[in-house]
C-alpha cells in the first residue's frame, strides 16, 4: 500500500491554548515530511471529522495521525476504515500531566514527533491464513464433555468425542439418584439421574464421532490445524481438529491415604462415590459391605481430605451437596438416622434451599466438628471421635457405616490429556498454580489458558456439581466455536481478538538462540529438527513476547516491530541542561496506559521529564531499545507494567515477568555502554493505581539524578 | 481447657425422641442450621451458655439426656422472639415449649395419663373421669332426676347440690393430693437430674434461692424482656394474680364453711365474694388477652400445640362457667346454674386432678428450674 | 420504525451492561453474532465498576473491563446504548422486538468531558456511585475510568433550561437541555437477560440497625470506602468522624440465607469480607478484624483464600451471628452481639465500625423486564429464546459471571441461529 500521511492537530481541550500548534506543524512539514498537517478546534465534532473524510476522499490520506486525545476515547469517530489510525494522546500526555506551558509544548513536540514515526514505519494488517478446520475436539464423555459436545453440534460443527471408559456418562454413570436439576427443590430431594437419555442423544448425533475407550495420544499443529492422534486399544488414527474441548473430568481422592478415617481399616469405611454403588446395587437399600445387614447409623465425614493441608489444599464444592443428597437414600428408611459432620455446610446461591429442605427430616442430624478420627466400637460398628463439635469438645458418635466424602483431584493433576507435541512441553502450563485444576488465571476471562485453543470445561477446571458443570460446558464450547472461527479468518483470539497481525520473523537471519520458543506465553514457537524456531501463528496472541525476546530483532508485526519503536525512542528530544533529565517510561498499553489517562483526569501532575511509549505487552520489550535510547543520551527508562507473580494481572500471562527478567541481563548492555545499570529500572502498576504514578515517577527522577546525566547527552 | 481434660463423650442420637419433638410442637425444629442468631435476640438468657440454639441442637440429635434434665428450658418464657428472627423458621420458641412439654410427660407420674393428656383422642376420656364421679354422686343423693336442690331461704345453693360438703371434698381433697404426690416425685426426679448434670456450688442455699425465684415470679421482671411478644407478661401476671386471687377465695370460703359453719351462698358484698368475682373477671380478661395474644403473634411466634390450647380452653371454661353460674344462680334458672355449676366442676377436677400432666405443670416444673438455676448461679 | 438485524449470525440483545452483559456481548459477537447491548446506567460495568478488588487476586476490576471495553470499541458487530431501558420484548424465539427506552443524558456524544459544565453547575446530588458518601454536581462524569468517558446530567436535580450555566460554558456545544426521551424498537433473534443485581436494603433488618446505629455501613459500601476514586480516596475512616478504623466487625450473612430476607446464599459475602478484611489490614497494620459467620463459604480455590487471612492473628473468626447491633454509650463506637459456639458464650464486642455483609437481591426483585418470566426471588427464568446471564440468574461473583455469560451467548446464538 502506498501510503499518504496525515497530520492532524486537535486545538480543543486546552491544548491549542497550550502548545504552539504551529511550530509542531513545521516540524512535520519540515523535518518528518508529512505531506497534510492540519489542525482544528474539534477534530472529534463532525467538522473536524468532515475535514479528515474529505483529505481520505480527495487528497488520497490513507495514514493518519492524530494529535489529541488518548486513543481510549473518541474511538468510534477517529476510525476510518481502510486507514491506519494513528492516535496521540497530546492532552493526556502533554498537556494534563505537565505542569507548565513551556514543557507541555516540548512533551508535545516529542510525542507528536514518535506518532509520526510510528505511522510512517507501520503497516496496514494483513491476516494470516491458511486451511483449517472447524471441527471440534472434546476429551472426556462425562457430563461437561457430552453437553460440549451437544452444544457445539447443534450449532453445526463437526465434533470428535474422546472418552477413555468403555461407557459414555463419567462419573454420573456410578450415581444412584441425583439432586433435582430444577427449583425449587420439594420431594422427591432424589431423582434419576437420566444420564441415558443424554448418552443416547451424544451416539445417535450425526456430528458426533464418538471414540470410547480411547485416548488422545498426541495433539500436533495448532488451532484450526491441529492434527490429534487418537489411540482406541491399540489402534491409532489422526484427525484434523480445529479446537479443543478439555472435558476429562475429575477422579476422587485417594481414599487409602485417609487411614486415620478408618478406609481400608473397617470395611464399613466407604468413600461417597462407593456409597453411592452401595445404594445403587441395593436399589435404595443401605446394606453395609462387611455383613449386609441394613445400615441404620450412617455418619457422613464431609470434607475427608478436603480442605487439609496435608491431603487438598482446595474444597471440592461438590460433596456438601452430594451429603446431603445422600442422606435422603439413608432415609429411604425411616428408622435410619443419616449423621453429618461437617466443617461449614457449603451450600451457595440457592443450593441453600437444597440443605434446608434435606434437613428438614427427623433422622437427618447434622453437627459442625473435626473428626479426627474413627475406631472400633467393639460390637462391629465404629466410633466417629471428633473435637471442638457443637455437641461437645471430645465426642464420639456410633455408627454402622461411615462414609467419606472425600474430595476430587482433577484428571489433569497427574496425565496432561491433550499430549500437546509442543517445545513447551505436552501439558498446559501452570497447572501447579491451581493445584492441577486446568483453571484459568483470570476471573475475568475464564476459559482462558495458556494454550490458544484449548478449553477446559467442568471439573477438570474448577470443582463444581454436575449442574454447573453442565452450564461451564457451554461456555467451553463457545471458546472452541470463537476460536476455530477467528484461525480460519486469521484473526488472533482474546485478548486481542481484534488483531489481525501476526509475527512475521526474518528467519534468514535467525540464530536459533532460542529465546522466542523458550519465552512464548503461549507456546506458539517449535523448532524444527535443526533447532530452528517455527512459528505456528495460530496458537499466537499477539503479545509481541517474541518481538521482545529475539537478540537478532527479526520478528516483526505489520504495524509493530523493533525497529519502530527503536526509532521513537530515538526522536525523543535530550535537554542539553545537565540538571534537566529526560527519561522514558515504557507502558504496558492494557494496564499501565489507562491508569494515566485516568491519572491525567484527575488533575495529577507528574516530572516534566519523561516522556511516556505505549507496549503491546511490556513483554515486547526488547534490550536493543535500552541501547538505542541511553546512547541518544536519555538518562534513564522505566519499564510499568502488570503485577506479575502467581497472582499477575498482565494478559499475556508473562509480558511483564519476562521484562523483569530480561532487565536482569541489561546489566552487560548497560555496562558495554559504561552506564550504570539503574538507569533502568521496571516497576508493576495496575491499572488502578493511578495515585501512584506520580510517586514512582518522582522516585525515579530522583535516582537518576541522584546518577547524574547520562555522559551520552550532546552526542 | 488442656487435651487431658477433655472428656470423651458418646453421643447417642435418638431418633424416636426426634420425631417426639416434632410431633410435640417443634415440627420446625429440624430446619435450624446453627446460626445462633436465637440466642443473640433472647433477652432472658445467660450470656454463659446461652439458650436455646444449644437446646435446637441437642433435640436435632435427640439428645433427651441434655434436654428434659436442664434447667434452661424452663428460663425461657417463650416470648418468641428467638422464633421472629430465626431466619430459618425452626421456630426455637415452639421447640422449647415442646421440649417443655415432654419433660412434664418425663417426670410426672403416672406416665400413662402424661399420654393421655397431649392426646386429642383422649379428651372425652379424661373428662368422661370426673363427669362419672360427680354423676353418681348427685344419682346417689338422688338429685340427678330428682328435685332441684335450694336451700332453706328458697334459694338456689350450689353447697346443697352435694350437701353437706363432704360429698365433693371427698373428691376433690384426693385429687388434689394425687397431684401433689405426682408434682412431689417429679419434682424430686427432676432436682436430682438437674443436680447430677449440673452440680451445684458447695454452700448454695435452697431457701434464699427459692425466695429470690418467688420476688421474680411475682413481679415478672424476666417475663418483661421479651420484644416480640410484649404483652404476653401482662397477660400472664393477670392470669396469675387471678389465680391467687381464686386460691385465696377458696381458703376464705373453707374458713367460712368449716370454722364459721357457714355454708354459700354468700351475699355479693361479702369481702370474700368481691375479692372472688374480681379474681374470676381478672382471670377471664387475663386468658382472653393470652388468647387474642397468641393468634395475634401466630406468624411470628407460631401457632401453638394442642397441648397449649388444651391449658388455655379449661381456663377458659373455668372462668366462663364459674362467672356463668354465679350469674345464672342469681337470676335463679335453677336447672341452668346447676348444669353449669356441674360443668364448672368437672373442669376445675381436670385443671387440678392433671395438672402434672398438663401445662398447668408449668407453674411448679418453671419454678424448680428457677430456684436451681438461681442456686447454681446461672 | 424497528431496527433490522445487518449482518452476522444472528442479532443478539443482551440487556444490563454489568460485567455479565459485556461478556456475553463480547462473545457472542467474537462469535459472528451482531450484538445491541442495553444499560440503564450512564456508563458501562455495572456493579463492579464499584468494586475496589476482585478476590482472590487483589486484582482491579478496571483490569479486565479495560480489555472488554477495547473488544467493544474494536468490534463493529457490537453496538451499545447507556442510559437505556427495555420497556418490553415481545415476539417469539428467533423473532423478537426489544423496546427500548432512551433516557436523555442531555449530553451529547461530542462531549470532550472537559470538566467545564461540573464547574459551574450550582447543583449537588449525592454520589450514587459512592452511595451517597460524597456528592458530585447534577452534571457529573460517573466515575474517572468510565465507558463512555462522557458527562451525564441528573434530570432528577438538574434545574434545566431555567439555570442552563452548563450549557453557557460548554465549548464544543456538547449540552441539549431539551434532549426528550427515545424510544426505539430492535428486532433481535435472541435476548440475554444480564441485569444483575442490588445490594439488599440493609434497614430491613431492624435487629442490625443499619441508618440508626453511626458507623455501620454494608459491603459495598466499604468498597467505595476501600477505592481510591472513593469519597476518602480509599484511605478507610469510619463515616461519622473520620477516625482511622482500627478495629472492625464484619457481619456475615448480613441478610442472605434468611427466609425473613433473602432466602438464598447470596454467595460472594464470604469472599468479600475476606478480601475487604485484607484492605483494612495491608492499611493499618495494628487494625484487629472480626468476622462473624454461621458457615464460611469458600468453594474450590477460595479455600486458600480464607487460609491466607485465617492465618493473620490480628483476624478472628467467630462461629455465630451477630443478631443485635447498638451504638456504644457515650462514644461513636458499635457494639456488636453475638453467640461465640465455640466457647458457649454470648459475647458483646465493640468495634469502630461495622460492615454488613449484604446479599445480593436480583434485579428482578423490584425490577423486571417485560417478556422475561422471574421467580418469586426476582432471578430471571429462561425460556425459548430468552437468556439469563450472570446475577439475575443466581448469586455468583465476577469469575461465575464470566464463565455463565459465555454460557448464555453460546444458548443465544444457538437459538438465534437456527432460523
Amino acid at each position: 500500500m502506498e501510503k499518504k500521511l496525515a497530520l492532524y492537530i486537535c486545538t480543543g481541550c486546552g491544548i491549542g491554548d497550550a502548545i504552539n500548534v504551529e511550530k509542531i506543524s513545521n516540524i512535520a512539514k519540515n523535518a518528518q515530511k508529512v505531506p497534510v498537517v492540519k489542525n482544528h478546534f474539534a477534530l472529534c465534532g463532525s467538522e473536524g471529522l468532515e475535514t479528515i473524510k474529505a483529505d481520505i476522499a480527495n487528497e488520497g490520506v490513507n495514514t493518519i495521525v492524530i494529535a489529541g486525545c488518548s486513543p481510549r476515547v473518541k474511538f468510534e469517530e477517529f476510525s476510518f476504515p481502510g486507514c491506519i489510525v494513528e492516535r496521540v494522546p497530546v492532552r493526556e500526555l502533554a498537556i494534563q500531566l505537565i505542569e507548565k506551558q513551556e514543557d507541555q509544548q516540548i512533551a508535545a513536540e516529542d510525542y507528536i514527533k514518535m506518532g509520526v514515526i510510528k505511522a510512517q514505519k507501520g503497516d496496514m494488517p494483513e491476516p494470516f491464513i491458511m486451511e483449517t478446520v472447524k471441527t471440534i475436539l472434546v476429551i472426556g464423555g462425562g457430563i461437561a464433555g457430552m453437553t460440549s459436545a451437544l452444544q457445539c453440534a447443534d450449532m453445526g460443527y463437526e465434533v470428535v468425542l474422546v472418552e477413555k471408559e468403555a461407557e459414555l456418562g463419567g462419573f454420573v454413570n456410578k450415581l444412584y439418584k441425583k439432586i433435582p436439576t430444577s427449583l425449587p427443590y420439594k420431594e422427591p430431594l432424589i431423582v434419576d439421574t437420566d444420564i441415558q437419555a443424554t448418552i443416547k442423544a451424544v451416539e445417535s448425533n450425526p456430528k458426533i464421532k464418538v471414540y470410547k475407550s480411547s485416548k488422545v495420544e498426541k495433539t500436533e499443529g495448532q488451532p484450526g490445524a491441529f492434527d490429534v492422534t487418537i489411540s482406541t486399544e491399540g489402534k491409532e488414527e489422526v484427525v484434523k481438529i480445529g479446537a479443543i474441548i478439555l472435558a476429562a473430568g475429575w477422579k476422587p481422592y485417594d481414599a487409602t491415604k485417609l487411614e486415620h478415617l478408618g478406609y481400608g481399616k473397617f470395611k464399613d469405611v466407604v468413600t461417597g462415590i462407593e456409597f453411592e454403588e452401595i445404594a445403587k446395587k441395593g436399589k435404595g437399600k443401605i446394606l453395609r459391605p462387611s455383613d449386609g445387614k441394613a445400615a441404620k447409623k450412617v455418619a457422613f465425614v464431609l470434607c475427608a481430605g478436603s480442605r487439609d493441608p496435608n491431603h487438598l489444599p482446595y474444597c471440592s464444592a461438590m460433596c456438601c451437596a452430594s451429603a446431603l443428597k445422600q442422606t435422603k437414600y439413608v432415609r429411604q428408611d425411616d428408622d435410619a438416622c443419616a449423621m453429618v459432620f461437617y466443617k461449614d455446610i457449603r451450600t451457595p446461591a440457592r443450593t441453600e434451599y437444597y440443605y434446608k429442605e434435606a434437613q428438614n427430616d427427623a433422622g437427618v442430624m447434622l453437627a459442625k466438628a473435626d473428626v479426627i478420627g474413627v475406631s472400633d466400637a467393639g460390637n462391629g460398628n465404629m466410633f466417629v471421635e471428633m473435637e471442638n463439635s457443637l455437641l461437645g469438645e471430645r465426642v464420639k458418635v456410633e455408627a454402622d457405616l461411615v462414609v467419606l466424602a472425600t474430595g476430587i483431584v482433577p484428571a489433569t493433576l497427574d496425565d496432561p490429556i491433550i499430549n500437546l507435541q509442543y517445545r513447551q512441553g505436552p501439558g498446559l502450563p501452570d497447572l501447579e498454580l491451581y493445584n492441577g485444576f486446568a483453571d484459568s488465571n483470570f476471573i475475568c476471562f475464564q476459559y482462558e489458558t495458556r494454550r490458544t485453543g484449548v478449553y477446559a470445561a467442568g471439573c477438570v477446571r474448577q470443582p463444581m456439581n454436575m449442574a454447573e458443570a453442565q452450564e461451564d460446558a457451554s461456555g467451553a464450547a463457545l471458546k472452541a466455536i470463537q476460536c476455530a472461527e477467528h484461525v480460519a479468518q486469521g484473526i488472533a483470539v482474546h485478548p486481542r481478538a481484534w488483531d489481525k497481525t501476526y509475527p512475521d520473523p526474518f528467519m534468514q537471519k535467525c540464530t536459533s538462540c532460542k529465546r522466542c520458543t523458550e519465552e512464548c506465553p503461549f507456546g506458539a514457537i517449535d523448532e524444527d529438527e535443526k533447532g530452528t524456531p517455527y512459528f505456528k501463528p495460530n496458537r499466537c496472541r499477539r503479545c509481541a513476547t517474541c518481538m521482545g525476546a529475539c537478540p537478532e530483532r527479526i520478528i516483526s508485526f505489520k504495524d509493530y516491530h523493533v525497529d519502530m519503536i527503536g526509532t521513537m525512542l530515538k526522536s525523543v528530544s535530550v535537554p542539553s541542561e545537565d540538571d534537566d533529565p529526560r527519561l522514558i517510561v515504557l507502558v504496558c498499553e492494557n494496564d499501565a496506559y489507562p491508569a494515566l489517562d485516568a491519572a491525567a483526569k484527575s488533575g495529577i501532575k507528574i516530572d516534566k521529564a519523561v516522556r511516556f511509549v505505549q507496549l503491546r505487552c511490556l513483554g515486547s520489550t526488547n534490550l536493543v531499545w535500552i541501547a538505542d535510547a541511553l546512547s541518544k543520551g536519555i538518562d534513564g527508562m522505566l519499564l510499568m507494567g502488570c503485577k506479575y507473580g502467581e497472582n499477575y494481572q498482565c494478559h499475556f500471562a508473562k509480558g511483564s515477568e519476562l521484562a523483569n527478567y530480561r532487565l536482569g541481563k541489561v546489566q552487560e548492555t548497560l555496562s558495554r555502554l559504561q552506564l550504570e545499570s539503574e538507569r533502568v529500572q521496571m516497576v508493576q502498576l495496575a491499572i488502578d493505581e493511578f495515585e501512584k504514578v506520580p510517586q514512582m515517577i518522582n522516585d525515579f527522577v530522583e535516582r537518576v539524578k541522584e546518577i547524574g546525566p547520562n555522559p551520552f547527552k550532546g552526542f | 481447657m488442656s487435651e487431658q481434660q477433655k472428656t470423651e463423650v458418646t453421643v447417642k442420637p435418638d431418633l424416636e425422641f426426634v420425631k417426639d419433638v416434632i410431633a410435640s410442637g417443634g415440627g420446625d425444629l429440624k430446619k435450624c442450621y446453627q446460626c445462633s442468631t436465637c440466642t443473640v435476640v433472647c433477652s432472658v438468657t445467660p450470656d454463659d451458655k446461652p439458650f436455646p440454639r444449644k437446646e435446637m441442637l441437642y433435640a436435632q440429635w435427640g439428645m433427651k439426656d441434655k434436654l428434659i434434665s436442664n434447667p434452661d428450658i424452663w428460663l425461657c418464657h417463650q416470648c418468641s422472639d428467638c422464633t421472629a428472627y430465626c431466619p430459618r423458621g425452626a421456630k426455637p420458641g415452639e421447640v422449647l415449649g415442646a421440649v417443655r412439654k415432654m419433660a412434664i410427660q418425663h417426670y410426672s407420674a403416672p406416665s400413662f395419663l402424661a399420654k393421655m393428656v397431649n392426646d386429642p383422642k383422649y379428651l372425652i376420656v379424661l373428662l368422661a373421669f370426673p363427669a362419672i364421679i360427680f354423676l353418681a354422686l348427685l344419682h346417689y343423693q338422688g338429685f340427678l332426676f330428682g328435685e332441684i336442690p335450694r336451700n332453706e331461704m328458697g334459694q338456689i345453693a350450689f353447697s346443697k347440690m352435694f350437701y353437706p360438703t363432704y360429698y365433693i371434698d371427698p373428691v376433690f381433697v384426693p385429687a388434689a393430693l394425687f397431684a401433689v404426690i405426682s408434682f412431689i416425685m417429679g419434682i424430686k426426679r427432676y432436682w436430682a437430674d438437674m443436680a447430677r448434670n449440673h452440680p451445684l456450688p458447695a454452700g448454695s442455699d435452697t431457701t434464699s434461692s427459692l425466695i429470690e425465684t418467688l420476688k421474680e415470679i411475682i413481679s415478672h421482671n424476666n417475663f418483661k424482656k421479651c420484644n416480640v411478644t410484649k404483652d404476653r407478661s401482662t397477660a400472664h401476671l393477670l392470669v396469675f394474680f387471678s389465680f391467687i386471687g381464686l386460691a385465696i377465695t377458696t381458703s376464705w370460703a373453707v374458713f367460712y364453711l368449716y370454722i364459721l359453719g357457714r355454708p354459700s351462698p354468700y351475699p355479693l358484698y361479702d369481702p370474700m365474694k368481691i375479692v372472688g368475682n374480681v379474681s374470676a373477671i381478672g382471670l377471664l380478661i387475663g386468658i382472653t388477652l393470652v388468647t387474642n395474644n397468641r393468634m395475634k403473634n401466630a406468624i411470628k411466634a407460631g401457632k401453638g400445640s394442642y397441648y397449649d390450647w388444651l391449658f388455655i380452653s379449661v381456663i377458659y371454661v373455668i372462668a366462663v362457667t364459674g362467672i356463668l353460674a354465679q350469674l345464672t344462680r342469681l337470676a335463679d334458672i335453677a336447672p341452668v346454674a346447676y348444669f353449669i355449676y356441674f360443668l364448672h366442676l368437672v373442669f376445675v377436677f381436670f385443671l387440678f386432678f392433671y395438672a402434672p400432666f398438663s401445662k398447668m405443670a408449668h407453674m411448679v416444673y418453671r419454678t424448680t428450674a428457677m430456684v436451681f438455676a438461681r442456686q447454681a448461679k446461672r | 420504525m424497528a431496527e433490522q438485524a445487518e449482518g452476522g449470525l444472528c442479532r443478539v440483545v443482551v440487556v444490563g451492561g454489568g460485567f455479565s452483559g459485556l461478556t456475553a456481548a463480547v462473545d457472542a459477537a467474537e462469535t459472528g453474532a451482531e450484538v445491541v447491548l442495553i444499560e440503564k446506567n450512564p456508563y458501562l460495568g455495572g456493579r463492579v465498576a464499584q468494586l475496589n478488588k476482585y478476590f482472590p487476586k487483589m486484582c482491579p476490576p478496571m483490569c479486565g473491563l479495560e480489555i472488554n471495553f477495547r473488544r467493544i470499541k474494536t468490534n463493529p458487530l457490537i453496538k451499545f446504548y447507556t442510559t437505556a431501558e427495555v420497556e418490553s420484548i415481545t415476539g417469539s424465539e428467533g423473532d423478537f422486538t426489544v423496546n427500548v427506552m432512551i433516557n436523555p443524558g442531555f449530553i451529547k456524544d461530542n462531549c470532550v468531558s472537559c470538566n467545564a459544565c461540573a464547574e459551574v453547575c450550582p447543583v449537588e446530588r449525592a454520589n450514587d456511585f459512592n452511595f451517597g458518601m460524597d456528592k458530585t454536581k447534577a452534571v457529573y462524569l460517573p466515575y474517572n475510568q468510565a465507558m463512555p468517558f462522557k458527562y451525564t446530567i441528573d434530570s432528577r436535580v438538574c434545574k434545566g433550561a431555567s439555570c442552563a450555566k452548563c450549557v453557557e460554558a460548554c465549548k464544543y456545544n456538547a449540552i441539549d437541555l431539551s434532549m426528550k426521551p427515545e424510544k426505539i424498537a430492535i428486532k433481535a433473534n435472541s435476548v440475554i437477560l444480564a441485569t444483575g443485581w442490588n445490594p439488599y436494603d440493609a434497614t430491613r433488618m431492624d435487629n442490625l440497625n443499619f441508618g440508626k446505629v453511626k458507623n455501620v455501613i454494608t459491603n459495598m459500601m466499604m468498597e467505595r470506602l476501600s477505592s481510591v476514586t472513593g469519597p476518602t480516596c480509599g484511605q478507610i475512616k469510619r463515616p461519622s468522624d473520620g477516625k482511622v478504623v482500627n478495629k472492625i466487625a464484619f457481619v456475615q450473612c448480613a441478610g442472605s440465607r434468611d427466609e425473613n430476607h433473602l432466602e438464598f446464599c447470596s454467595y460472594i459475602c464470604c469472599m468479600a469480607s475476606l478480601k475487604q478484611t485484607q484492605y483494612i489490614r495491608e492499611q493499618n497494620p495494628d487494625s484487629e478484624v472480626c468476622i462473624f459467620y454461621i458457615d464460611i463459604r469458600t468453594p474450590g480455590k477460595y479455600e486458600q483464600f480464607y487460609w491466607k487471612v485465617k492465618e493473620d492473628p490480628n483476624v478472628t473468626f467467630t462461629k455465630g451471628k451477630v443478631a443485635k447491633i447498638e451504638q456504644a454509650q457515650g462514644s461513636d463506637d458499635v457494639v456488636v452481639e453475638a453467640e461465640d459456639m465455640t466457647t458457649g458464650e454470648k459475647k458483646r464486642t465493640t468495634v469502630d465500625m461495622v460492615v454488613l455483609a449484604t446479599g445480593m437481591e436480583p434485579s428482578g426483585a423490584s425490577t423486571k423486564v417485560n417478556g422475561f418470566n422471574y421467580t418469586p426471588e426476582g432471578f430471571g427464568s429462561p425460556d425459548k429464546g430468552l437468556f439469563v446471564a450472570g446475577c439475575s440468574k443466581n448469586p455468583m461473583d465476577v469469575s461465575k459471571s464470566a464463565q455463565d455469560a459465555t454460557g448464555a451467548a453460546m444458548k443465544a446464538i444457538k437459538s438465534g441461529q437456527r432460523r
